[in-house]
């Protein structure tokens, strides 16, 4: 193993890993305003991903236009969640549980939907770019992961810039710390759960497409939030920098154990139990992530 | 009509009889001590006023608009400021930050504006930090911006927490128990303080204490509460001599 199988492993472990940090964040944004995981999330990229499949790609645009309309479909789609499955816990203030069991069962109606539309066929998108990869030097990059990388990132920079400057982002931050607070204070947090909706929903249209490009589409496409799912655990459930770094983290563990796997004959199947373990002995260990150190003070 | 105007408010909780026919008038500039011992009610009528819940019977206007069933946010963006007996700032957020949060509803952008860098957002961004500049100086925390609460003193908490309250933009100011937890001489600084506010700001201060030489002397009116009922209104002088108030608070005494 060379330097350049290494520097090889990184850039393919950034790319994944960045992918895991849309899913981890969308899925983290929710967590920290209304403290609990919503287990629509993966279903909602699958729609999203679909909507962008048959709405934009199939009728031959390029991937900006289909990654828009992914991002407005699962946008729109949170926004009507909320409305329908989460609006009436908020304003009751009724227990946590309430929420897990709504966010199941629309995760659940989402993907029926989805199952009855196409029937349980792949689909795939178009190939987007004439090359699929680049050569720098004697490195070889696959284009999509690239742009993969590329656009994840300008997203997170520009989540991050919304979250740390912006009202939005200050009345997200107090509205997650204390909904009756942040009212007294003026802040219309409706509105501000709504915003979360939005953004969380547009992650998951941006990450649907990206999985879409990466595997193939079909029904159950959304089950791989369960990889945002063990990056925020990771990482620190409800630390949005907590999920981008788990997110990274296991986004390159995967590929080097991947290509480890490959290299000793076992092939890929060990990766998903390997994942697994770390995220067992976090739990162990560090139940509260790398990044997130006042969770108990939160929830 | 009196700036704020709270009508024969009753508010139950289960059996509990938290507030029984209480009113009060107050306009700009007067500052009015609500006091009583422990469980007397007194944060339950903050609480109807400011809408965490709205009363079971009776009526709350501020500045002419009927506020007693309305959400919230809305009161507050009317014109009504509070802080909090147990201190309820953003952990997590810096000094000025939490006091940009009761700026931010009324800055003008838009979501699109929150999402795309357009001069507008600039322009208000700044405006709001120097508004909120300007009423963390009036409180005495222009050095503590980049702080966070957790990290400071009671004390300037409780500063912060009224600072964040004044940038509410607020007619009618309510403080639940803003001396709670302070030192003799932070107290002293507090009264002059509070005292400032009313005498330089269009404010009617209402305030809930059990310092009682501070209700005492800076107050205009005074209502004693115990077990939800209103037992004495009147100036300082007035109720000190109430025989009534004398006993809620030391006990009957043996004939």
């Amino acid at each position: 193993m060379n330097i350049l199988q290494i520097v090889q492993i990184l850039i393919n472990g950034l790319a994944l890993g960045s992918v895991y940090a849309l899913i981890a964040t969308g899925f983290s944004v929710i967590f920290n305003v209304l403290k609990f995981s919503n287990f629509s999330h993966g279903a909602l990229m699958t729609l999203s991903a679909f909507v962008g499949y048959f709405l934009a790609a199939s009728q031959g645009m390029g991937l900006v236009p289909t990654i828009l309309v992914s991002m407005v479909c699962g946008a729109l789609v949170a926004l009507l969640g909320e409305l329908v499955a989460f609006r009436r816990i908020t304003v009751r203030n009724s227990p946590n549980i309430y929420f897990f069991v709504s966010s199941i069962t629309l995760g659940t109606l989402f993907e029926g939907i989805v199952t009855i539309w196409v029937g349980a066929n792949f689909f795939s998108y178009p190939r987007f770019f004439p090359n699929p990869t680049i050569k720098l030097g004697d490195l070889t990059i696959s284009t999509s992961s690239l742009i993969m990388f590329l656009l994840s990132a300008a997203a997170l920079i520009i989540l991050a810039f919304v979250i740390q400057k912006t009202k939005l982002g200050r009345a997200l931050r107090s509205v997650s710390f204390d909904r009756d607070t942040s009212s007294l204070m003026g802040i219309n947090v409706t509105r501000t759960i709504q915003f979360a909706f939005i953004v969380s929903g547009a992650l998951a249209g941006l990450a649907g497409v990206f999985l879409g490009i990466n595997y193939t589409l079909y029904p159950t496409l959304g089950s791989l939030v369960v990889k945002g799912f063990i990056a925020s655990v990771i990482g620190g459930l409800g630390s949005l920098p907590g999920a981008v770094i788990g997110a990274v983290l296991l986004g390159l563990v995967e590929t080097g154990l991947n290509y480890a796997g490959t290299l000793q004959g076992f092939g890929t199947s060990y990766t998903p139990v390997f994942t697994f373990l770390i995220m067992l002995v976090f739990l162990l260990v560090r139940p509260r992530g790398i990044a997130g150190s006042n969770i108990q003070e939160k929830a | 009509m009196a700036l704020l105007e709270v009508k024969n408010i009753y508010k139950s909780f289960g059996g509990v009889k938290a507030i029984q026919d209480f009113s009060l008038e107050a306009n700009t500039g007067e500052i009015h001590g609500i006091i009583g011992p422990n469980g007397a009610g007194k944060t339950t009528i903050f609480n109807v006023i400011s809408g965490v819940y709205p009363a079971d019977e009776g009526s709350v206007h501020l500045d002419g608009q009927d506020v007693t069933k309305m959400e919230q946010y809305k009161i507050t963006r009317l014109g009504m400021g509070r802080t909090f007996q147990n201190i309820r700032l953003f952990k997590g957020l810096t000094v000025l930050e939490n006091v940009l949060c009761a700026f931010d509803p009324q800055s003008h952008y838009s979501l699109l504006g929150g999402l795309l860098p357009l001069p507008n957002r600039f322009k208000e961004e700044k405006r709001g930090r120097e508004i909120c500049e300007h009423h963390l100086e009036t409180v005495g925390l222009q050095d503590y911006l980049d702080e966070k609460p957790e990290n400071l003193s009671y004390g300037i908490q409780r500063r912060l927490e009224i600072a964040r309250a004044l940038t509410c933009n607020p007619k009618v100011l309510l403080l639940d128990e803003p001396a709670a937890g302070l030192n003799p001489t932070e107290v002293g600084e507090l009264t002059e303080l509070i005292q400032m506010l009313s005498s330089t700001m269009d404010l009617a201060i209402l305030l809930i204490e059990h310092r009682l030489e501070l209700v005492m002397s800076i107050s205009h009116t005074i209502h004693v509460q115990n077990f939800g009922k209103t037992i004495a209104v009147g100036t300082p002088a007035e109720v000190q001599h109430n025989p009534e108030v004398i006993e809620a608070y030391l006990g009957k005494e043996d004939e």
